[in-house]
């Protein structure tokens, strides 16, 4: 599965969906999301049917970037019917997001 | 039968995917072991100008992606696991990771250095709502707002001078009198309005209100006297640590927590390398971590046309 890059309608569809959906907020000048860049399109790949994998723009969608809070890019949520499960703040790497996906995500 | 690679890199900065680049041209069944992406710590900056054949200079990150990409054209592979333990004395090595474990003849380490704390209370838990180790990265947070630097060298300087486009106000403390940094760097910041200085301090305490730094308390290193700095950010740049953890108790490390060894990369074990920031050296940079690459290949080709011996 390929990420998917959010706007409004999509950000709140999927995040209320009832399959979980992991959002990464970021920003085109943050230059650790670009690191983090190879290790999201792998865990699409890996992870793409339990899960959507998703980015959002908050230079685009400053409001939504507001309302949840996000003080630093780039911020993993995963969000599942509306709610966000839990964050993860520039992880350092890919197995800390796979960590954080397995005790984050419903049994 | 588990698969045993000729060589295994840890690390896939500019020094592992360099000595990526010369094992596999050497005809090497070469592998590199990243935790996160190319780059390492080059990847952090977005303007490199003191690498040779850049007369623009380079973002780090781009030429992070080039260097992944010529090593595996020559048939280098990479994965992207993060290695937890490391037996380096075994035959063949045994790297463990959060991918499964890999086996090799010989091992290099090129993990790089990370950045050193404060190692005040509070740190951990600001890390992210007001503390900072990379302005790049951060900085942009931090527009029309008061932002404190802390350290007295080349990086800190620069942070300063970067943060003090964005920021209202930048305050630099530094627990000597003078700068370290090299006059290119720290004479934009004498001449920026919106730049002071702290000589003499030290942080000793981070302030915070729910959850989030407001500021910082600053001693005096001749007088001892405190005083509380408001600020809504601190970046922290004092220095580097290196990445030597899965050395530790089986090769010889100076001091600092460097892992000895000298231009040949060769380390106190047979068959293991260190190259870039992580080995004793007296300059760490893009140019000499990419020299130790081609060097520690050089090297184990001997060690591997004798038998691994
Ligand atoms: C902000 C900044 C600006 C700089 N500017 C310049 C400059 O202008 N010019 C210059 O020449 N140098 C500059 N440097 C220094 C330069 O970046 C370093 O000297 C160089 O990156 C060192 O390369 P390296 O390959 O040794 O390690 P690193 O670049 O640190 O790479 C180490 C890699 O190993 C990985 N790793 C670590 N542990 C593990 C593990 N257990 N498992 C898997 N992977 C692991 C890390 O994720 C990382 O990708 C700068 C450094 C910084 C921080």
């Amino acid at each position: 599965m390929a990420i998917l890059d959010l706007n409004r309608e999509q950000f709140d569809a999927l995040t209320g969906a009832d399959q979980p959906v992991l959002v990464e907020f970021w920003a085109p000048w943050c230059t650790y999301c670009r690191r983090l860049g190879p290790a999201y399109e792998r865990l699409a790949q890996q992870r793409g049917e339990e899960l959507a994998v998703a980015r959002l723009n908050i230079d685009e969608q400053p409001q939504i970037a507001e309302h949840e809070q996000i003080e630093v890019v780039p911020t993993l949520v995963l969000y599942q019917g509306g709610k966000a499960l839990g964050s993860l703040v520039a992880p350092e790497s890919k197995a800390m997001i796979d960590t954080f996906l397995q005790e984050t995500l419903p049994e | 039968m588990e698969h045993i690679y000729d060589m295994i890199i840890i690390g896939g900065g500019p020094g592992g995917y360099t000595a990526a680049l010369y094992a596999a041209r050497a005809g090497l069944d070469a592998v590199v072991l990243e935790r996160l992406a190319a780059g390492g710590q080059m990847a952090l900056s977005h303007q490199i100008d003191n690498y040779p054949g850049t007369e623009q200079g380079v973002d780090g990150f781009s030429l992070a992606v080039k260097m992944q990409k010529q090593a595996e054209a020559f048939g280098a592979k990479t994965e992207l696991a993060e290695v937890s333990r490391a037996d380096l004395v075994a035959n063949p090595k045994v790297l463990e990771s959060s991918e499964g474990t890999f086996y090799a003849k010989t091992v290099v380490l090129a993990t790089g250095a990370n950045p050193r704390q404060l190692g005040v209370a509070g740190e951990q838990e600001l890390t992210g709502k007001g503390v900072h180790y990379c302005a790049d990265c951060d900085g942009m947070f931090y527009r029309g707002k008061t932002v404190a630097v802390v350290g007295g060298g080349n990086t800190a300087a620069q942070d300063a001078a970067l943060l003090s486009r964005i920021a209202k106000q930048v305050i630099l403390i530094h627990r000597r009198d003078t700068l370290r940094a090299t006059k290119i760097y720290h004479e934009p910041l004498m001449r920026a309005e919106n730049v002071s200085f702290c000589w003499n301090s030290v942080v000793e305490q981070l302030v915070q209100e729910e959850g989030r730094l407001t500021g910082v308390v600053l001693r005096d290193v001749h007088t001892g006297q405190s005083q509380t700095v408001a600020c809504d950010g601190v970046f922290v740049s004092v220095g580097r640590i290196p990445a030597s953890q899965l050395a530790q108790g089986q090769l010889e490390l100076d001091e600092g927590g460097y892992i000895v060894a000298d231009e040949t990369t060769q380390t106190s074990l047979p068959g293991v390398y260190a190259v870039g920031d992580v080995r004793t050296k007296a300059l760490r940079q893009v140019v000499t971590a990419v020299a130790d690459g081609a060097a520690a290949v050089h090297t184990a080709e001997g060690y591997l046309v004798q038998g691994g011996r």
